[in-house]
């Protein structure tokens, strides 16, 4: 499983769009499963389930019609996995797809993607809309495909998706890829902004000197902070005060790329 | 209904099939309802000779102006702009829809994800466009043929067919352009504009070509100077006429999968 990341506007889509030859390169050539895009992009299309990240669907037909054409264009009898699949999500078959809200519609959309077991799943952004609930189930399908030996290659705009499910990931910024690495990697260097608020100012120093602790700032009786690794040493610091609030984020995927990319450097030098 | 492109294509279709079958059907049942009329009226037997030639020559179909004669009132009534212009429309609006349409619509990427060629899929949607526009020819036809004798029109089944050919050849012409143009641009409402402000700039062309000298050789270049240069209700089909029209389809329909095969699709 391949995450594929990159804040919006990065290029991600036109990766894809350029992998399935509906747009094609100025310069260089793509190949896939050792076929060469141009030459044989029916025989490779045929093992590729793709998901848009912008879905539009036949609005006038139901979800089994349109599972239905797909799977016939494809090949298969009936709706292949769709069935099946369509159970899984408990997607309702047979009411028109303009009456769907946005999450049925997505599911409508993974599942044409699924229909023929692919090769190779091409995944963009692909739970956009869905409920946390349907993600889960989404999230186990991916990881049932990628050990049957299929492989996901999924875009996403936020990390910890990603490092969720993805075993290496690589990160697109401006149109130019600019790194790959296992998540291993990456979540070692994965860190949260940390905003504890105390009934009183407590001394900086309390937090200093902590592992994993970078960027300390106190405001008052807020203490904000980066923190890296194991959050442990930070929770048994923070106890030995009353803290009335704690919040933490995940650093936005820029953020983080810039400080991966700060450290990379700075550990070369 | 769901097992190819050219079947989803018809299916999209019908509803649109039908609206202009009902318009062709009534607009000839009305046409001939009024003929015994004009017929039975001596003022119209000399109204060709008040008529300017422009104004002759902008609703000829063939032969003299005569709209007393069964064949006259067909051709000036109906043949002459009304159903071709009904045809066109028809083909028009299929043409651009095909890969224009489903490409504005955002559905085309899906459809060009599965293991379908660019060339195939325009194929299957440009084999719809000639199956519905034959389809309402032969709607058109069985129309005429039911009407026309309940109206002692005196036209023959093969002229009626002959004619029927003619306007479902031009009708072609302008659908295969509104295809070309949508496969070259994925543009809807350019590739309803270009064909049909063309099909309104031949018709003024080949209308106007006998009065205006210098205009002449030009309407060698208008579609609408091989649908009118014969008279095919009163004498049947001219062959040469058809291929033509045919030959000018085909080359634009030719051109339709080149020009998709190399471009980069749009999204909404």
């Amino acid at each position: 499983m391949f995450g594929f990341l990159g804040p919006n506007g990065a290029g991600k889509t036109t990766t894809i769009r350029l992998l399935l030859d509906l747009i094609r390169p100025t310069a260089g050539r793509i190949e896939i499963f050792g076929l060469d895009l141009r030459r044989a992009s029916v025989a490779i299309r045929a093992r590729i389930g793709y998901l848009p990240g912008d879905l539009h669907l036949y609005e006038r037909l139901t979800p089994r019609e349109h599972l239905r054409y797909f799977a016939a264009l494809r090949g298969l009898d009936g709706l292949g996995e769709g069935e099946k699949l369509a159970e899984r999500f408990e997607l309702e078959l047979d009411r028109p797809i303009k009456a769907l809200s946005k999450g049925n519609r997505q599911k409508v959309g993974l599942v044409q993607a699924f229909l023929h077991r692919p090769d190779l799943l091409l995944l963009d952004e692909p739970t956009a809309g869905l409920d946390p609930l349907v993600q889960q189930t989404f999230n186990e399908l991916l990881r049932e495909v990628a050990a049957e030996g299929k492989t996901v290659f999924l875009s996403s705009h936020i990390l910890s998706e990603v490092q969720r499910l993805a075993d290496r990931v690589a990160i697109i910024r401006e149109g130019s890829l600019e790194l790959v690495e296992t998540v291993e990697t990456l979540r070692a260097r994965a860190f949260v902004r940390v905003e504890a608020t105390f009934s009183e100012p407590p001394p900086v120093k309390a937090f200093a000197g902590l592992s994993g602790v970078r960027e300390l700032e106190r405001k008052g009786s807020v203490v904000l902070l980066v923190l890296e690794g194991p959050a442990d040493p930070l929770v048994k610091a923070l106890a030995r005060y009353e803290v009335l609030a704690l919040d933490s984020h995940e650093a936005d995927l820029e953020d983080f790329f810039l400080t991966f990319y700060r450290t990379e450097t700075s550990d070369a030098e | 209904m769901l097992s190819s492109v050219f079947a989803k294509t018809l299916r999209d279709r019908r509803r649109a099939f039908l609206y202009w079958s009902l318009g062709l059907v009534a607009f000839i049942a009305m046409e001939v309802a009024v003929y015994p009329t004009v017929r039975d009226n001596p003022t119209f037997k000399t109204l060709g000779d008040s008529y300017p030639q422009a104004i002759k020559d902008l609703f000829s179909f063939g032969g003299q102006f005569d709209i007393v004669s069964g064949a006259g009132f067909l051709g000036i009534e109906a043949f002459s702009i009304v159903v071709p212009m009904m045809l066109i429309y028809c083909t028009v609006a299929a043409g651009a829809n095909a890969i224009a349409g489903e490409e504005e619509r955002g559905t085309l990427d899906l459809l060009l994800s599965l293991p379908l060629s660019r060339s195939r899929c325009l194929l299957e949607k440009l084999a719809a466009l000639v199956a519905e526009t034959l389809a309402l020819g032969l709607v058109l036809w069985t129309v005429l043929v039911i009407a026309v004798p309940l109206a002692k029109m005196h036209i023959g089944v093969l002229e009626l067919l002959a004619a029927t050919l003619l306007a479902l050849a031009l009708a072609l012409v302008f659908g295969m352009i509104a295809l070309a143009v949508g496969a070259a641009s994925g543009r809807r409402g350019l590739a309803i504009g270009v064909p049909a402000a063309l099909a309104v700039a031949t018709y003024v062309l080949n209308s106007l070509a006998s009065l205006v000298g210098w205009l002449g050789h030009l309407q060698w270049f208008s579609p609408f100077y091989y649908y009118t240069r014969s008279d095919p209700l009163r004498t049947g089909l001219d062959l040469s006429d058809l291929l033509v029209l045919l030959a000018i389809a085909a080359v634009f329909a030719a051109a339709a999968p080149f020009l998709f095969r190399r471009r980069d699709l749009t999204t909404p």
